[in-house]
């Protein structure tokens, strides 16, 4: 039984909010230190290549520049999720992004200017640009001591497919391409690393997982943990960037302990583009079957990703396209296979939703077939075969809330509710996305379209490493003022404000009481990192163990004070009151200040820890249970298609999230419309071109975001199917909103023209091509 | 980025002599957000800038005496969409202005600066030409004036000589309704894969000079004559429409780049033309 | 090469010796040390660094800094005095539409722009209006809804 709370469901704002919006909030480019030096890196200029030769004379003797590193300066040590990769290649270069030398200097100009003096010898390697070509016999090896090009393959089964296959009466099979896309976070990638006189390392960071970073630079810098310590700064942005060590962290740390002076390295965007980690293509070869009666029989999958040239934590979705593929809907029979390739492309890492928009593309559009083949309502087809709550997947996966079924009913609803409006009155009600552009066709021309798709994420942390804990200390004044110290991070998604929600709540104080650290590794508990969408979950959980145990101390306290116990106490309104008679009360902070300023007097100070029930997945068979809960929703995309130009354009676009509990709506909300702008990216804009290794669009006029003026009108429905595992039965959303898009624009496309697109992004050139190969279908 | 020395003159004499002494190495510079990009990437490296900020000669939109309109190179694309009389009475310049960059960057960006950038796809190049505008230049031998069609020479090139300005436009009075569509992947920010332009005036049901313009498929902003020579002297009919489509679609030759294939550039063409056709019909929605 | 350019930023008049290459970007955050205005593309197509000048909205890093003589520049800085918000700022927080915050400043630059010269903006206008303000935390939402808010008030 949940308590139900003021704060628990409140629309708080952001504590962080005002600052930001004042301007006041220090990102990493704002960090300035007393003599700050300037870092930049001089990438490689060929995309596979032998290193003969480095010559950095001339850069050194330019005015302004204090110290040119090159490999000579790197540790000795390998790290990366592969221990693939080192700061400076001085043998091998593998991609365009290898980092050859680094420049320290005054000011940013002369680092730049000194990268042009830097004479580099290559002996040029053949490159190879694909997956395939990488796999093929003769190919160069990237990698020589892996023996392979072939990275790490993925298996996964469970039941037996030829039963599936023969227990189908329909059967469908498509080819899906999907593309390189990019965080394109606001803010570009920065850190400041600075050596203190005695050894310790500091660094201002936008780092994911400062633990886990701390870590990896103690192996990859080859000092000790304890001499490292990680500082976040605002962060404008992640999503999944800063979720590995990469080159530019240890290099700059190399940087300031060259200079002995502290060292700002800072991307320009148009290295953004090109530097940082991207999300992998994939090609994937997709077989589903259904019998009669609509249940979903078998899914045989096959996939084919590039994923650059080193390897970090974010080549292995492969973990995540099976969750997606094995248990996304009650299927019975799954075989799973995918392959992650060396390529002398643009390296690869985690990005938001972390291989499920791409499996939820492929899965949906596969259900989306199975309906249509069976002559069955899309929405009917997939609540026939949706997930139910307290069941166990065939994978593992231990579902315990589930709305999925809610979420599609809610989708289904508004699709109608459209419908229903007419044409002209739904036009009007669209306004602006209707009439934005100058080139929209006349009604002979534009064809509607509504589409649907559903998405499972984990929602209550996911095991990917030894811990998927997270720790939390709250300690209240004698003031009353509650500190709460958390080791997740706020990436912006506003974990902090839930978090202060949650201890609030708690505590019965109000929300302007309760203030939240949790930007020092030197004093912040462990948390393994902010990603796949557990921090509400863990971390929630985490300090709501804090708040209670602080909650008892003061509890022992007060109930000595008002002559009753503990069980009798509740915290409410800023005091500590007996629930039977509200009038036996006493302000929380007096209570604070009697425990402690008394012989033998004690300080209230709570500690929580929180490490779900999960388990690592298995290595062989991929199975078990990752998470805590899972999330999950259902998108509705209505959409136009300009059948003369290929144009697009989604009018609305409707989401339900099974959340839980919406300790913030505000919160989740935001989550969504956010996830859903990158959904709607993914499928219709967003596309970083690659050739050769080289990314052809680097800056924000080609590789094109949605803007407030591209953007549907969206509707966010929250399910609550109160978790019990959750803190206040929440569950994670961060990931959700941008990973059934994709496929609900599809499904609507095929609905308003009849063509399948299994090619993304869904570009105005290519669903042309593919309105005309196909065949026209009219609508019922 | 190279050194470069900057001025900023205050008079269009003053501008003038200063790009006389300073030669090849230096340009003049009117909002700078293409040349300071280009200067950024590389891709131009002046010694010299000459600002034109100062220069109240190149401001101002005014009547002309044969009512037509004076347009100043230094306007900017933000006055264009909020100018008066353009709005009454040129108004497709304020609509394409509206399609261009940002509010941020029409703050900016001048009427100048996107014709002289000489790029095939400046969005303001095929409504001007289609309304018949004429440049006018002034430079070291004094003052000269061109049909707009025939300022630009090639990708990044115009026929403005060594120290001369674009000081203004000529554009005479409205021959009709005109209206230009602009086709690119996103409502705004994006520089077009395909822009048309057409102006259409009527006499007794037939069409009177006719104009159609196209953006972005041809090394410069291109004039469809062939297509205007099958529209003249003629109703507005279906069939006319689409024979002139194809043959502006036959004139024009569009690259691949990254933004779009030569194919479905060179269909958009023909999409994009009848489309501002029909919206030019005299019960159409136009403009 | 340097230059004299004097120029006013939230008030405060300023004369400072810049190198030619510099933007008003640049200077605001080095020289002046504003750091509110963010730098997210320095190519004029996020909207991160805009700021008023002369009251129109601009992108601070395709402003030639030395260009910027007799300039009244306001940035977030200069937006809120004497520790309150503006309503705008206000709107923004209240509605949930600030989340990482990195595009927050240009946005609410380019609202007061907006809201000044449209106190009752359509959702297309505003919409068409931010245009050049990305984002890619919020899918502008509670963006839009914020400045909408602000008509009652207007």
């Amino acid at each position: 039984m949940n308590q139900r709370g003021s704060l628990i469901g409140a629309r708080v704002p952001k504590r962080d909010a005002p600052q930001k919006a004042s301007g006041r909030a220090v990102y990493g480019h704002d960090v300035r230190l007393p003599g700050m030096l300037h870092g930049r890196i001089l990438y490689s200029k060929h995309p596979h290549a032998r290193v003969l030769a480095v010559d950095t004379s001339r850069a050194e003797r330019l005015p302004g520049v204090k110290w040119v590193l090159t490999s000579a300066d790197n540790p000795g040590t390998r790290f990366g999720y592969g221990k693939d990769n080192i700061p400076f290649k001085g043998e091998v270069v593998r991609s365009l992004r290898d980092e050859v030398a680094g420049v320290v200097a005054i000011d940013e100009d002369a680092a730049e200017e000194a990268l042009e003096l830097i004479r580099v010898e290559y002996e040029p390697l053949p490159p190879v640009f694909s997956a395939q070509a990488a796999l093929a016999e003769g190919a160069p090896l990237l990698h020589p001591e892996h023996g392979s090009n072939l990275f790490q393959g993925f298996h996964y089964e469970h039941g037996d497919l030829g039963r599936g296959e023969s227990d189908s009466a329909v059967v469908v099979e498509n080819q899906f391409r999907l593309p390189y896309v990019s965080h394109a976070c606001m803010e570009t990638s920065v850190i400041v690393a600075n050596f203190e006189p005695g050894g310790r390392l500091t660094l201002w960071s936008t780092t994911q997982i400062p633990f886990l970073l701390q870590r990896d630079l103690a192996e990859a810098l080859d000092m000790d943990g304890r001499d490292i310590r990680i500082l976040q700064t605002a962060i404008g942005g992640a999503f999944g960037r800063g979720l590995d060590i990469y080159p530019f962290e240890p290099i700059a740390a190399l940087m300031a302990r060259k200079a002995g002076a502290p060292v700002r390295l800072s991307f320009s965007r148009r290295e953004e583009f090109q530097a940082t980690p991207v999300r992998q293509p994939a090609e994937v070869v997709l077989r589903a079957g259904a019998d009669k009666h609509g249940r979903l029989t078998f899914r045989d999958v096959s996939a084919l990703l590039d994923i650059g040239a080193y390897v970090s934590w974010g080549t292995v979705t492969p973990l995540v396209f099976i969750e997606t593929t094995a248990s996304l809907y009650q299927v019975p029979h799954v075989r799973f296979q995918a392959d992650c390739v060396y390529t002398n492309n643009p390296i690869t890492g985690a990005v938001r939703g972390y291989g499920n928009p791409q499996s939820t593309f492929y899965v949906e559009t596969a259900m989306d077939r199975l309906a249509e083949a069976l002559g069955m309502d899309p929405v009917e087809f997939r609540l026939l075969n949706a997930n139910q709550p307290n069941t166990v997947t065939p994978q593992g996966l231990v579902i315990t809330s589930c709305g999925l079924k809610e979420c599609l009913e809610a989708v289904a609803a508004a699709a109608d509710q459209g419908s229903a409006a007419g044409g002209q009155g739904a036009d009007a009600a669209l306004g602006w996305a209707g009439a934005v552009g100058s080139t929209r066709g006349g009604d002979t021309t534009r064809r509607r379209g509504i589409g649907f798709a559903s998405t499972l994420n984990v929602g209550g942390g996911a095991r990917i490493y030894r811990s998927d804990g997270c720790g939390a200390i709250v300690k209240v004044d004698d003031f009353g003022h509650v500190c709460l110290v958390t080791g997740s991070t706020e990436i912006g998604q506003g974990s902090e404000t839930v978090l202060a929600q949650i201890v609030a709540e708690t505590l019965g104080v109000d929300i302007a009481a309760v203030s939240v650290e949790n930007s020092d590794t030197d004093t912040k508990p462990w948390d393994v990192g902010v990603h796949a969408s557990r921090t509400t979950f863990i971390a929630g959980n985490a300090a709501h163990l804090a708040a209670l145990e602080a909650r008892a101390k003061i509890f022992e306290t007060a109930a000595e004070l008002l002559q009753t116990d503990p069980e009798q106490l509740e915290a409410h309104a800023g005091q500590v009151r007996v629930k039977r008679d509200p009038s036996r009360a006493m302000p929380l902070d007096q209570v604070v200040r009697r425990r402690h300023f008394r012989e033998g007097g004690q300080m209230v100070i709570g500690e929580g820890w929180y490490d779900p029930p999960t388990k690592l997945v298995d290595k062989a068979t991929y199975k078990g249970n990752i998470s805590a809960a899972y999330g999950f929703g259902a998108q509705m995309a209505d959409v136009e298609v300009d059948v003369d130009t290929g144009v697009v354009r989604v009018l609305r676009l409707v989401c339900a999230n099974d959340v839980g509990r919406a300790i913030n709506p505000m919160a989740v909300e935001g989550q969504i419309e956010g996830g859903a702008q990158m959904g709607l990216g993914y499928a219709l804009t967003e596309e970083l071109l690659v050739s050769q290794g080289r990314v052809l669009n680097p800056d924000f006029l080609d590789y094109r975001l949605f803007t407030a003026a591209d953007m549907p009108r969206i509707q966010t429905i929250i399910v609550e199917s109160e978790d019990p595992g959750g803190p206040f039965g929440a569950k994670g959303v961060g990931e959700m909103g941008g990973t059934p898009t994709a496929a609900a624009i599809a499904n609507a496309v095929f609905d308003a023209v009849g063509v399948r697109i299994t090619e993304l992004p869904m570009t105005p050139e290519r669903v042309l091509a593919a309105i005309e190969a196909g065949e026209r279908r009219t609508r019922p | 980025m190279k050194e470069f020395a900057f001025h900023s003159p205050n008079s269009l004499t003053e501008a003038l002599e200063l790009l006389g002494e300073l030669g090849e190495q230096a340009r003049p510079l009117a909002g700078g957000t293409d040349l300071l990009l280009q200067m950024r990437q590389g891709e131009r490296l002046p010694g010299a800038l000459v600002s034109l900020r100062r220069l109240t000669e190149l401001k101002g939109i005014h009547d002309d005496a044969d009512g037509g309109l004076r347009l100043g190179a230094g306007t900017t694309l933000r006055e264009l969409t909020r100018d008066a009389t353009i709005r009454a009475r040129y108004p497709c310049l304020a609509h394409t202005a509206a399609l261009m960059g940002s509010e941020q960057v029409r703050s900016l960006a001048t009427l100048g600066g996107n014709l002289c950038n000489g790029s095939p796809s400046a969005d303001l190049a095929p409504p001007l030409i289609a309304l018949g505008a004429e440049a006018r230049i002034s430079g070291p031998r004094g003052e000269r004036a061109l049909p707009l069609e025939t300022f630009f020479l090639g990708p990044g090139s115009t026929a403005l000589q060594p120290g001369e300005l674009l000081t203004h436009l000529v554009v005479p009075p409205p021959q009709g309704r005109c209206v230009y569509l602009k086709h690119a992947a996103r409502a705004y920010m994006d520089i077009p894969m395909v822009g048309v332009a057409a102006q259409l005036s009527f006499e007794r049901g037939q069409l009177r000079k006719p104009r159609i313009v196209l953006g972005a498929v041809a090394p410069v902003p291109l004039r469809a004559t062939a297509a205007e020579r099958a529209l003249e002297d003629g109703p507005l009919t279906q069939e006319r429409i689409q024979a002139a489509a194809e043959l502006a679609q036959a004139a024009c030759s569009p690259i691949s780049d990254l933004r779009s294939s030569q194919g479905y550039r060179r269909r958009m063409v023909r999409v994009m033309v009848v489309r501002a056709l029909e919206s030019l019909r005299p019960n159409g929605s136009g403009e | 090469m340097k230059t004299l350019v004097s120029l006013t930023v939230n008030g405060v008049a300023h004369e400072l010796y810049v190198d030619t290459r510099r933007s008003l970007l640049d200077v605001l955050r080095s020289d002046l040390g504003l750091t509110g205005t963010h730098r997210g593309c320095d190519s004029g197509d996020c909207g991160a660094c805009t700021v008023l000048r002369n009251g129109l909205p601009v992108t601070a890093c395709l402003a030639l800094a030395a260009d910027c003589g007799g300039d009244e520049v306001l940035t977030i800085e200069g937006l809120a005095v004497g520790g309150s918000l503006d309503p705008v700022q206000q709107a923004l927080v209240e509605k949930g539409a600030i989340q990482c915050g990195f595009c927050t400043p240009g946005v609410v630059m380019n609202a007061v722009a907006l809201l000044r010269e449209n106190p009752r903006p359509s959702e297309l206008e505003v919409r068409q209006a931010l245009a050049g303000n990305l984002c890619r935390c919020t899918g502008y939402v509670k963006i839009v809804e914020a400045v909408l808010s602000l008509q009652e008030a207007a």
